[in-house]
């Protein structure tokens, strides 16, 4: 076929379409709904006792803020992905940010191991934190996937990914207000190995289910 | 490029219904998507740069929605080119890897054949279709005579021919399927 007699035919079946919110206001809200939930969420659980003296601690406050920035960083990125005009950076922006969350939790673990000779790396069992992390994650990342389901035709993957990793991220924040490890090299592992887990299987989930949101309008029209 | 101002406008129209400034815009970026998939992508020939403008302008259609309309067009359409044009070279990548040079292979060679039996099968299928366009007359004496083994005397019960009208009956309809088959008669 010419694309003159494309263009033609285009012309032909065009449609009025509502056009989506911009990536800053999905992102608002995305986080209007996924901060209450993991607030109630962190209150059913009962907060840590600990808690109030953690705030004080500048370690726990800078790895929460880095976790918050970013399951921010990547929730944006995840709402850019589907653009075909946004920007490369943006969209590797998230990797950067969880390198330096990664990067600070590394570093806290290595000072503190420094200072106790070691002890701090005796890893112990906290399996708790899978199951806590799936429970804190599953509204973020069922509500972005609900989000991004009408731009999940350009980098599905990608977006998925960083979608994946703002719920995992969210979920990690509040997981460490209502439970506390007992070292720094217990939550290296059993923590961060949950946000890892999860962000690959909501990954794999969300691919699949934007996927077939994807697939169904074009079958939709074959069957008509 | 002055005109570019007016796509922006043109899209956000086209995202309202409007079926003349879609119309116009398409046109008016068709020579420029052209430009920029033969600058892109220079490894693409002529027909697979046109097969990429056009996955982008269908993709456009089916994502009108994702246009800002407080920002630029080209840069959008621009991006939707890039994705589909990286879609085209994976495609391209993974075909190559399954695609096999037959330049060195002769073309009579059974290296072609996919099956022991293709060439009996393609010779078969080459008479059958002959022996189709024989006249009516000629394929029932063949097919009595050749392909149901038929004696001469059974056959001319049932055609109600002599044995002898019939003998030049199928001496003439050999010569006619030979011709068909291009066969002559130095082979």
């Amino acid at each position: 076929m010419r694309s003159e007699d494309l263009i033609t035919s285009l012309a032909q079946d065009l449609g009025a379409v509502r056009p989506l919110p911009s990536p800053a206001r999905l992102l608002a809200v995305w986080l209007g709904v996924s901060v209450p939930v993991l607030a109630a969420i962190t209150l059913m659980m009962g907060p840590r006792p600990d808690l109030a003296g953690k705030c004080g601690e500048a370690g726990f406050v800078i790895s929460q803020g880095l976790g918050v920035v970013t399951a921010v960083v990547s929730a944006y990125a995840a709402f850019c992905a589907g653009r075909p005009d946004q920007p490369g950076w943006k969209l590797w922006a998230p990797m950067l940010a969880m390198l330096v969350w990664l990067g600070d939790l590394g570093r806290q673990c290595a000072v503190v191991s420094l200072q106790d000779a070691g002890g701090v790396l005796r890893l112990q069992l906290d399996p708790m934190c899978v199951p806590a992390i799936v429970i804190a994650g599953v509204i973020p990342a069922g509500l972005i996937v609900a989000l991004m389901r009408r731009s999940a035709t350009f980098r599905r993957d990608h977006a998925c990914l960083c979608g994946a990793l703002a719920a995992g991220a969210a979920a990690d924040v509040a997981l460490r207000l209502f439970h506390g490890s007992v070292n720094i090299a217990t939550l290296l592992l059993w923590q961060m190995g949950s946000v890892m887990l999860f962000t690959s299987t909501a990954w794999f989930i969300s691919s699949t289910i934007l996927r077939n949101v994807a697939r169904a309008p074009r079958r939709r029209q074959l069957a008509g | 490029m002055s005109e570019q101002g007016d796509w922006a406008r043109w899209l956000s129209e086209a995202q309202a219904g409007n079926r003349r400034s879609y119309e116009a815009l398409l046109r008016a970026a068709l020579p420029w998507l052209r430009g920029m998939a033969r600058r892109r992508f220079p490894w693409a020939d002529a027909a697979e740069a046109e097969a990429m403008v056009q996955d982008t302008l269908l993709a456009l259609h089916r994502n009108l929605h994702l246009y800002d309309p407080g920002r630029p067009a080209e840069p959008f359409l621009l991006g939707i080119l890039k994705l589909r044009g990286a879609d085209r070279r994976r495609m391209r990548a993974r075909h190559q890897v399954r695609e096999t040079p037959l330049d060195d292979v002769p073309v009579t060679s059974m290296a072609l054949a996919t099956k022991e039996t293709q060439e009996v099968a393609i010779d078969a299928g080459r008479v059958s279709s002959a022996v189709g366009a024989l006249p009516p007359r000629d394929r029932e004496i063949l097919e009595m005579l050749k392909l149901r083994e038929m004696s001469l005397a059974e056959t001319s019960a049932a055609t109600g021919m002599s044995v002898g009208a019939l003998k030049v009956a199928t001496f003439r309809a050999i010569r006619r399927l030979r011709a068909k088959l291009g066969v002559t008669d130095e082979e």
